[in-house]
């Protein structure tokens, strides 16, 4: 019984991180149908200026409460600043080329900003654990489980029901849809795609900081750490479908319960029942469980 | 036998050579292990302007450079020092796996390699080649000493219940075999409940701990390093998982940027150790290395300065001995049956290489966290030590 808390309790906070590093990504893919690899570069960056601005808010003597309101105003920072100049620097200029050249650019524009957070701060790694301390531990069944990843879930699932609401109530994410559903169709009726372009890519963009925001604080944030969140990201939206919100969700879902119950049951094989399951679902449904519809070119 | 090769060695031919000793080091001087090679490298600069100093060693031209731990880079980095360079000997590496693929190419293009940091026994045991040396304790004798100090003292009636956790490669899995078979040697009663396997660099170990939680070994034997280990104290302390369970690490867990990257934040009553303490031994020699790398840096040294210290300082030993760099053969007998006094060997003891295996042989000391304020911005430091000199011969497999 206590195993089967375990697994749920783990499993869930998994997949709540998991869906917001890959959330971005799935939306970028949906409307712009760019598999943006430098996504990693924007969990870094969130994961940087967070963990940065925290040590230094916390340094100074302030008291901890405020700075979780440092989190989100820094992912939006590093996110907006970072996706705008990469959307309008570089990307405006290459929409409709192939998927797999853009596939390449994204690559090159990862290892980019895998630079620049090295030249902005360094190599060493930055710690800003106050926040997640502080909040302590909670008892659920008998399994510890901090707070901090509690407020996660919670942060994950804001974010998912704020985008599914935006998408189907609010007249901008019918129009999103629309874009999403055939981009020359919603042209021809007079929406303007390369702004629902760029809008897209920030949102995006400030998504994939925010995940990486909402984790500095409970790990050491060191160079890397952007490379290692595309894999599992990727994993995820190829379970759910690319371009699928729903998908997502279902995804992250899948392999953050995967991990959990091969960790809980067998630990040898736990990065291996991530990828038997991705494998699972492939065979049987080779675009995702919510791959988005394709319309056939005549 | 043994001792005769010594002595004739000892003997010290004069110097035969006036060129400089080409070293190619490599480190990762960036990311994750980044600071082991800074640290290195500050160390390397000690020995070599030590070596200035003394009479009879030969200048050692050192170069350094950034592997980052990757090992296609490592590789490339390796082959151009020596197809380009034309060093005289490969030196460093932090990460075994990277080290496996630097000493295979070592014995590919026949050049010495000599380990000043990586601990898996794979690279003196079933990978050992004539062309390579190490000169830091490996994770074998960490584990050797580790089972020593859980046989002296958790000697009990019902079986110890025993748990592991450690990074998913080889140092990692050599590192659980080894702990089990010494408990097995001592004779120590116990039962493996569980072991776990994050990944390398993992960020979140709380599902691995809650895990462990559940399993409630007596003992857990921890063989994470660097930041994957101050990651893993951190989420297990907030878990409350040191309160169920007694924390071991004996390979890198007392290592001093360790206990200064956790600060105040480090337990009290974790038993650790380390290949270099900064605190221990007591005596003039490590007392000198550590106040001079302080001086050089405004910082205490961590492991790995020592491990480069001894390198560059066995570099210039062994050629000493063997006259030069010209007679491989010459010099490997000399890297054989080197005989070092080094920062981390207790008075009355000496550093000696395993002729057979390539390994150096050291004291290993083990103790417990207590509160120290002599070494900031650490504030626990290893007291209460327990102290294991290694076998005679290495422990092959």
């Amino acid at each position: 019984m206590l195993t089967a808390v375990a697994i749920a309790v783990d499993g869930l906070g998994f997949a709540a991180w998991l869906f917001l590093s890959s959330v971005g990504l799935t939306l970028i893919y949906g409307v712009m149908r760019i598999l943006n690899i430098a996504h990693g570069g924007f969990y870094a960056l969130g994961a940087y200026a967070s963990a940065w601005a925290i040590g230094l808010y916390v340094q100074t003597g302030n008291p901890v409460a405020l700075s979780y309101l440092i989190i989100p105003v820094m992912a939006v920072i590093a996110g907006t600043v970072a996706g705008l100049l990469i959307e309008r620097g570089v990307l405006r200029f290459m929409y409709g080329r192939d998927e797999v050249l853009m596939v390449l650019v994204t690559y090159a524009l990862f290892l980019i900003l895998e630079d620049v957070t090295k030249l902005i701060w360094g190599t060493d790694s930055y710690v800003a654990w106050q926040p997640a301390y502080a909040l302590g531990t909670v008892d659920i069944m008998g399994i510890p489980y901090t707070v901090y990843k509690l407020a996660i879930i919670g942060v994950a699932v804001i974010c998912g029901g704020s985008l599914w609401w935006g998408l189907t109530h609010t007249r901008v994410g019918k129009l999103l849809l629309v874009v999403i559903e055939d981009r020359e169709v919603a042209g021809a009726l007079g929406i303007n795609v390369t702004k629902f372009f760029t809008v897209t890519f920030l949102i995006g963009a400030t998504l994939g900081a925010l995940g990486g925001a909402l984790t500095a604080p409970e790990i050491s944030v060191v160079p890397g750490i952007g490379a290692e969140v595309i894999v599992m990201a990727f994993a995820v939206i190829v379970i759910g479908g690319m371009g699928s919100i729903p998908g997502a969700v279902i995804g992250a879902l899948i392999v953050g319960f995967a991990r959990a119950t091969s960790v809980h049951l067998y630990p040898p094989a736990e990065l291996f029942s991530i990828y038997l399951v991705m494998a699972a679902v492939l065979a049987v449904k080779p675009y995702g469980l919510f791959a988005l519809s394709e319309g056939r070119k005549i | 036998m043994r001792a005769l090769l010594i002595l004739l060695l000892m003997a010290c031919p004069a110097l035969a050579q006036s060129a400089p000793v080409k070293v190619g080091c490599l480190f990762p001087l960036s990311g994750s292990g980044g600071l082991y090679g800074r640290d290195s490298t500050v160390a390397i600069d000690m020995a070599v302007d030590w070596l200035a100093t003394q009479e009879g060693y030969p200048e050692l031209q050192v170069d350094v450079q950034d592997s980052r731990s990757k090992t296609l880079r490592s590789l490339q980095i390796a082959r151009r020092f020596v197809e380009e360079d034309s060093v005289d000997f490969l030196c460093g590496v932090v990460s075994s796996s990277v080290a496996l693929t630097v000493s295979e190419y070592a014995r590919k293009s026949q050049t010495f390699f000599i380990g000043t940091d990586h601990a898996s026994p794979t690279l003196v045991g079933a990978a050992r080649h004539p062309w390579y040396f190490r000169v830091n304790n490996d994770a074998r004798q960490s584990m050797r000493a580790g089972a020593k100090y859980i046989a002296e003292h958790y000697k009990r009636g019902a079986p110890l219940r025993v748990a592991f956790i450690g990074p998913d490669y080889d140092y990692g899995y050599q590192s659980w075999d080894d702990i089990r078979r010494f408990l097995d040697e001592e004779g120590v009663a116990y039962t493996p409940v569980s072991a776990y396997w994050p990944k390398l660099f993992d960020t979140d170990y709380s599902l691995y701990i809650n895990a462990l939680m559940q399993d409630a070994p007596d003992i857990l034997v921890n063989a994470h390093w660097g930041l994957d280990l101050v990651a893993f104290v951190r989420q297990a302390d907030q878990l409350g998982l040191f309160q169920n369970m007694q924390f071991m690490n004996f390979d890198a867990g007392g290592n001093y940027e360790i206990l200064a990257d956790l600060g105040e934040d480090m337990p009290e009553g974790l038993i650790l150790s380390a290949r270099h303490h900064v605190n221990w031994p007591d005596t003039r020699h490590n007392a000198q290395f550590v106040k001079e790398f302080y001086a050089r840096t405004g910082r205490y040294p961590s492991y790995a300065a020592a491990g480069a210290w001894s390198g560059m300082i066995a570099i210039a030993t062994a050629v000493r001995q063997a006259g030069g760099t010209r007679d491989t053969a010459a010099l490997r007998l000399a890297l054989k049956h080197l005989q070092l006094k080094l920062p981390e060997d207790p008075e009355g003891f000496s550093s000696r290489m395993d002729p057979t295996s390539h390994q150096m042989l050291q004291v290993q000391a083990i103790g417990r966290t207590l509160p120290n304020p002599d070494f900031a911005p650490a504030t626990m430091m290893l007291g209460d030590i327990s102290v294991y000199p290694p076998p005679d011969i290495w422990p092959a497999d």
